[in-house]
């Protein structure tokens, strides 16, 4: 009895000293969230206010969205973005990491420049690319023209538009990869790559059998932190291309926010947005299943 | 204790000797005494916001001038359009007090006041001590006027600008020396950027890539719509043959006749290369193609105006107008009135006109003033009366699309088409087809029965 009774009081205690953490988490995550999914079952449109509470048709919105080809689209659009800016991260950022993992005094100068990127607030770096993709003043496109190889603009022709923003997201977002690589391959311990290099292994060898099993789970979780970021992608598309041209470039949270806050039509936006978090949770656990070790 | 008691005893003695003064002072002056220098609205704030355009941004220096006559200091805020938009919407539509005074933009006009987002003005305007007489809200357009009306009448903005669609050839010379006159229809237009395209390195043809605004006067043209019959009717009209055939000619000139990108120019853009003299002949808001005569520009004097040219079913050249409003949520809407009033005066108007060459005004006695006119001459053309012809087709009636509260959705979709059009991704019969399907049902979602 009075061993359960110190039990009892020591959860109480744990309890009581748990509820400001979840208050805390109620007030700035849930409660937006169950605002949100309860807005997304109402057809609210702003400029008709009577839409507020309106759940006579509660899955109202979500059958729309089966039957919109925009939606679709622009979920493939998002595909397309986020695997292709996953894979050129990770291999930049891999890349990038493996010429600077030596500590002499230039490498650590260039560490530092190559992070400059992913400081930078996200609209500079739109208004950066903005200039390097406007034909009349970019240095690429006159170094283009000096040598004979015009090109024309890449953000508003249709075969090139989604490439630039993968581009400049890229150009952006590859120092995280970079630092995490980095810091993986410095916790590489030297002696199985010694032994490997007495054997004769060639560097390609001593990289894919040696190094890389030590640094994969390092960039898989990078992989996966960029994957989940890819999914926000909005600022480059906002300023490079507006979603266009037509909507190449209009991935899922873009075509959320012009239902949204173009046509005020916050049912239909809240609808899309509740249906891109359950996306997102459920690539986030089917990532850990398929990452977790076996033995855990 | 004894501290404290002294302290007491001082402070009625000094209060006393005050009240001793202010008795006689009061007395002499028959009422309570007031400050010296005291302004009607010391101490308010207002948060004033509109979107960049000349006016508004000639209007900041002014401001300085608006706070030491009232007392009213204010946060001046002039993003670009589309990001004001988006701002102004969502704010409006919280029935927030974020703003004091707002651009009431043309195409959200029916949204936010049928809405009631916006604060009638007519308590303001009808009352004599609020406004003068010699403010003369009469004398402000009618036609730049009508948009902000509700449908009783009830005034929810006073224009500041009546945006009307002029062309502009920077380049007329090349016009001219090919025995080309100003384009008056749309073939003469295609025949003319046929000759004059590339030559002196200049672009033929430029214009604004919001196509929602700079395609319509040729769908209009070739006979087509926006929608069926505004407002009684708004079924879009966006897959009919004469839009496809507006589509594909309205792409040919971008294509055939633009400068390289010519598909990503923004109406800034378009105005500084007309004015660098990179590309020669675009249909633009006459505040822009007025930038052809100021400072800085290269084409001055070699510069043409005319009207929007013609299609085979007529002239639709495209006429906006924009307002100050008072948002519903503003707190201080007296001070806000104060603004708007102060900022549409004659005489603040005539001397953004003198000394700053403003282009657009909406008052008819400043539009017939010798200093306008003087100033509306661009390279002895009479741009101002071009306006003036320009703004007399509002009566037609064909604008009344751009008012509706759900033009913001088929614009989207306009933009969009056009852009797969002139991208080459599309089709124009296809192109629409996507645009017409994707309008109705945004229209079906936005409560619209069709």
């Amino acid at each position: 009895m009075r061993s359960g009774g110190r039990t009892l009081r020591r959860d109480d205690a744990f309890r009581l000293g748990l509820t400001p953490a979840l208050v805390v988490l109620a007030a700035i995550t849930i409660a937006p969230a169950v605002f949100l999914l309860l807005t997304s079952l109402t057809p609210l449109n702003l400029s008709l206010p009577d839409t507020a509470w309106d759940f006579s048709a509660p899955l109202g919105n979500y059958i729309d969205l089966l039957d919109d080809p925009r939606f679709s689209r622009s979920v493939w659009v998002q595909v397309k973005l986020s695997v292709a800016t996953v894979a050129v991260q990770l291999l930049m950022g891999l890349g990038v990491a493996l010429l600077l993992n030596a500590d002499t005094p230039i490498r650590r100068f260039a560490r530092t420049g190559f992070l400059i990127p992913m400081v930078l607030p996200p609209i500079v770096v739109g208004i950066v690319w903005r200039v390097m993709y406007a034909v009349d003043i970019s240095p690429f496109h006159r170094l283009m023209d000096w040598i004979g190889l015009p090109v024309g603009s890449l953000i508003t022709n249709p075969d090139t538009a989604l490439t630039a923003i993968v581009i400049a997201e890229s150009w952006e977002w590859f120092p995280f990869t970079m630092l995490m690589a980095l810091a993986a391959l410095q916790m590489v311990p030297a002696a199985p790559v010694e032994a490997a290099r007495i054997d004769g292994a060639s560097e390609w060898q001593i990289f894919r059998y040696v190094v890389f099993p030590y640094i994969q789970q390092t960039m898989l979780v990078a992989g996966i932190f960029r994957l989940i970021d890819s999914i926000k992608a909005f600022p480059l598309i906002f300023v490079l291309t507006d979603g266009g041209p037509g909507d190449v470039t209009e991935v899922t949270n873009y075509y959320a926010y012009r239902q949204a806050f173009t046509f005020s039509l916050w049912g239909y936006g809240s609808a899309i947005a509740t249906l891109m978090v359950i996306g997102i949770f459920v690539l986030s656990w089917a990532i850990n299943r398929l990452t977790r070790p076996a033995d855990a | 204790m004894k501290t404290a008691g002294a302290r007491a005893t001082r402070r009625k003695i000094l209060k006393a000797g005050a009240g001793s003064l202010l008795v006689p002072m009061t007395m002499m002056a028959g009422k309570a005494p007031a400050q010296v220098g005291k302004k009607p609205f010391d101490g308010v704030t207002l948060n004033v916001s509109c979107w960049s355009s000349t006016y508004p941004t000639l209007l900041a220096q002014y401001i300085p001038e608006f706070t030491e006559k009232t007392g009213i200091k204010v946060n001046y805020d002039t993003p670009g359009f589309p990001v004001y938009n988006q701002r102004a919407d969502l704010e409006l539509s919280t029935k927030g007090s974020g703003f004091d005074v707002l651009n009431v933009t043309f195409i959200y006009t029916s949204r936010w006041i049928g809405a009631g987002w916006l604060a009638p003005l007519d308590e303001f305007l009808k009352n004599p001590e609020r406004t003068p007489a010699d403010w003369d809200f009469a004398d402000f357009l009618p036609g730049a006027v009508q948009p902000m009306r509700d449908k009783s009448g009830a005034v929810f903005g006073i224009p500041w600008i009546a945006d009307v669609m002029l062309a502009g050839a920077g380049r007329f010379d090349l016009f001219k020396a090919n025995g080309l006159g100003m384009p008056d229809t749309f073939d003469e237009l295609d025949r003319a950027m046929q000759i004059v395209n590339k030559k002196d390195g200049v672009a033929g043809y430029g214009i604004e890539n919001h196509w929602g605004w700079t395609f319509i006067p040729f769908l209009q043209g070739f006979g087509g719509n926006v929608f069926r019959n505004p407002p009684d009717d708004l079924m879009p009209m966006l897959d009919t043959p004469e839009a496809a055939q507006a589509a594909e000619f309205f792409a040919k000139l971008i294509n055939s006749y633009g400068p390289p990108a010519a598909a990503g120019y923004t109406y800034d853009q378009v105005t500084e290369a007309q004015r660098a003299g990179r590309i020669n002949y675009a249909p633009q808001n006459h505040v822009f193609l007025a930038l052809l005569g100021e400072a800085g520009s290269k084409v001055t004097a070699t510069s043409n105006f005319s009207m929007v040219p013609a299609g085979p079913k007529g002239r639709f050249p495209g006429i906006a107008s924009h307002g100050w409003g008072i948002p519903v949520g503003a707190k201080n809407k007296a001070a806000s009135w104060e603004f708007i009033k102060w900022a549409l005066t004659k005489e603040m108007v005539l001397r953004l006109v003198e000394k700053h060459g403003l282009g657009s005004v909406t008052r008819q006695s400043l539009l017939s003033s010798p200093a306008y006119k003087q100033k509306m001459v661009i390279n002895g053309v009479d741009t101002g009366q071009l306006f003036l012809d320009t703004i007399a087709f509002a009566s037609k009636g064909y604008m009344k699309y751009r008012t509706m509260h759900v033009y913001p959705q088929v614009n989207a979709q306009i933009n969009q088409a056009i852009s797969r059009v002139v991208s080459g991704q599309m089709k124009a019969k296809e192109s629409l087809a996507q645009a017409q399907t994707n309008a109705i049902s945004d229209l079906k979602r936005a409560g619209v029965k069709l």
